[in-house]
């Protein structure tokens, strides 16, 4: 099959939307179909070869952050000319309404056109004074997919209509593979604990850990507490008793390839996030890992964790509680090994291998059939489409 | 006076050609696309309706199920494709034939037996997986369709013509037990 997939945000920069679509796009070319991916980029980046340049990444204050987007006429004839060239079969458009790559792709394409929804939060007011605009193209979309049950819900409640869940996926194998570190393992003395992520951000959870840890050290004082990911170290340790501070050790932001040896040899991860995950991509990568998971009971992270047959769970937002989870885990051999036995089991359901052939399952549906992608057929499409859309928006 | 009546007359009447225009186009396409979606369900259904009939086949079922597997695939098959209701139901009864076939004991024995009868119980889970996407796609386009359709120009300037107002296409299609490995 040929594939033309599009990514809204530059390559230059790490993102879940980027990797999800790197990591798609590799799957499908491994399996022998042809995939090339449109996304904006900078000159010099040195991209992988089935990547297309869209044109130059700016960086863009857009729905409450800042993302490096690509837009202009240069942009839109790039996006033309990459449409008549590839003759898709299907084209695969990401976010498709990020004011990028994609809303120019999806009004410069006619035929299967496949869209994955990421973000949980469309409702800006730019989204819903555009509206009117977007709604046209959006209706050529055959086929909607949302990578949560939280995407799902925005896509259902903001444009109607409904989307299929197909969850992100994860290599297991290569989290499943990495070696452990001595110095990152636990013994029964000096048992270890893992935090990942954003310490400044309080989502994260490191408030919630640093409560927990003074109930924790009274059972266990010997126990180490190992921080990974970006922020400074002396804001997290001034909220600490003084006994806390001095078990935590700071790795600061680590390598793929070291994340999944920390998630490797620690005795327990911990994701105490309090909210706002769509998703727990990182409790995956941790039971890939072959990790004992304790996670607050988000409905996400209670998901991915099959309601705790595949790792612990504790009250969210209850320090007390995570303290009582985490001295019984280090207490308890037979069960860390039981959990972490059964989340690597679970873990293969999130492999890239199912969730791939899932997506495979949606575009065979949608190109059964039909003619391959054309470029838009309407002959002033773009200017003239959107004059007529603005005007006509009154009736809507 | 007289010629900036006759101005706004001249972009009155533009702007309801450009309306009616595009609305048609619009709506045209919409159409299309519930046609598409329409026949993609109906070759999948037809496909789930030969895998139902290979598993009764295969032999690795008791008699009974085999008999009611097969006599709700072959009324699928044999469906009238104009009457939509009645297909409904049709298709409904083919998902609840497999629901009660395909018990824990049944499912166990067939994944048991891998020459025939898990690739045959496979090839099930597919079709009916496929069924329920497409049947989700159509529905999507149906629902743009009547949104589009009951915007109040478009009733007035009768943009859709002819053309029959698609309906949702309902069924059970859950095999909550078939799993998807998750």
């Amino acid at each position: 099959m040929r594939i033309g997939i599009v990514s809204p945000y530059s390559f230059d920069v790490p993102g879940g939307v980027q990797l999800h679509v790197r990591d798609l796009a590799e799957h499908f070319i491994s399996k022998g179909h042809h995939v090339s991916v449109l996304a904006p980029a900078d000159g010099d980046t040195p991209l992988p070869d089935y990547v297309v340049n869209a044109g130059h990444a700016v960086p863009v204050r857009y729905n409450g952050s800042v993302a490096r987007l690509s837009f202009g006429p240069l942009t839109a004839a790039r996006v033309g000319r990459w449409v008549e060239s590839g003759r898709f079969d299907l084209v695969h458009i990401h976010e498709p309404v990020a004011p990028s790559v994609s809303v120019l792709a999806l009004w410069a394409v006619d035929g299967p056109i496949v869209a994955t929804f990421h973000s949980s939060n469309l409702r800006s007011r730019a989204m819903q004074a555009a509206y009117p605009l977007l709604r046209p193209s959006l209706e050529k979309i055959s086929a909607r997919i949302a990578v949560s049950e939280d995407a799902r819900r925005t896509v259902t409640t903001h444009l109607g209509g409904d989307a299929v869940v197909i969850p992100n996926g994860v290599f297991v194998e290569r989290f499943a593979s990495a070696p452990r570190r001595p110095d990152w393992q636990g013994t029964v003395e000096r048992p270890t604990i893992a935090f990942l992520g954003r310490m400044e951000e309080p989502r994260k959870g490191m408030p919630v850990l640093s409560q927990a840890l003074p109930h924790i050290l009274r059972e266990i004082p010997g126990v180490r507490i190992l921080i990974a990911g970006p922020g400074d170290p002396d804001d997290v340790r001034e909220k600490m008793t003084s006994q806390a501070a001095a078990a935590c050790e700071f790795l600061g932001p680590v390598s793929d390839e070291d994340k999944a040896r920390l998630l490797a040899s620690v005795d327990v991860y911990v994701a105490p996030n309090t909210g706002g995950e769509s998703f727990g991509i990182i409790l995956i990568e941790a039971m890939s890992a072959r990790a004992t998971v304790l996670a607050s009971d988000l409905p996400a992270f209670s998901r991915v964790l099959h309601g705790g047959d595949a790792g612990e769970l504790f009250r969210n937002e209850d320090p007390v509680d995570l303290a009582r989870a985490v001295v019984a885990l280090l207490r308890d051999p037979a069960r860390r090994e039981q959990l972490a036995a059964a989340g690597r089991e679970r873990a293969n359901a999130f492999d890239w291998s199912v969730v791939a052939e899932d997506v495979m399952a949606v575009y065979e549906t949608v190109v059964f059939g039909r003619p391959p992608v054309r470029a838009s057929s309407e002959p002033d499409s773009r200017w003239g489409r959107l004059l007529r859309t603005g005007r006509n928006s009154g009736g809507t | 006076m007289d010629l900036s009546w006759v101005v706004s007359g001249v972009a009155l009447l533009v702007l309801i050609a450009w309306y009616v225009s595009y609305g048609a186009a619009r709506l045209d396409r919409l159409h299309s696309r519930v046609e598409g979606a329409l026949s993609v369900l109906d070759a999948q259904l037809v496909r789930r309706a030969e895998a139902t009939l290979e598993l009764a086949n295969c032999g690795a079922l008791d008699a009974a199920s085999a008999l009611i597997l097969a006599s709700a695939a072959s009324d699928s098959l044999e469906a009238d494709t104009a009457d939509q209701t009645s297909r409904e139901a049709i298709e409904s009864d083919l998902t609840q034939a497999l629901e009660v076939a395909l018990g824990e004991d049944a499912l166990a024995h067939l994944r048991a037996d891998e020459a025939v009868g898990a690739p045959v119980l496979q090839r099930v889970t597919a079709a009916n997986q496929r069924v329920q996407l497409a049947r989700r796609f159509l529905n999507d386009a149906v629902t743009d369709v009547q949104r589009v359709r009951r915007k109040p120009g478009v009733r007035l300037l009768r943009l859709a013509g002819h053309a029959e107002l698609p309906q949702t296409f309902e069924i059970d299609d859950e095999l909550p037990m078939l799993g998807r490995g998750d």
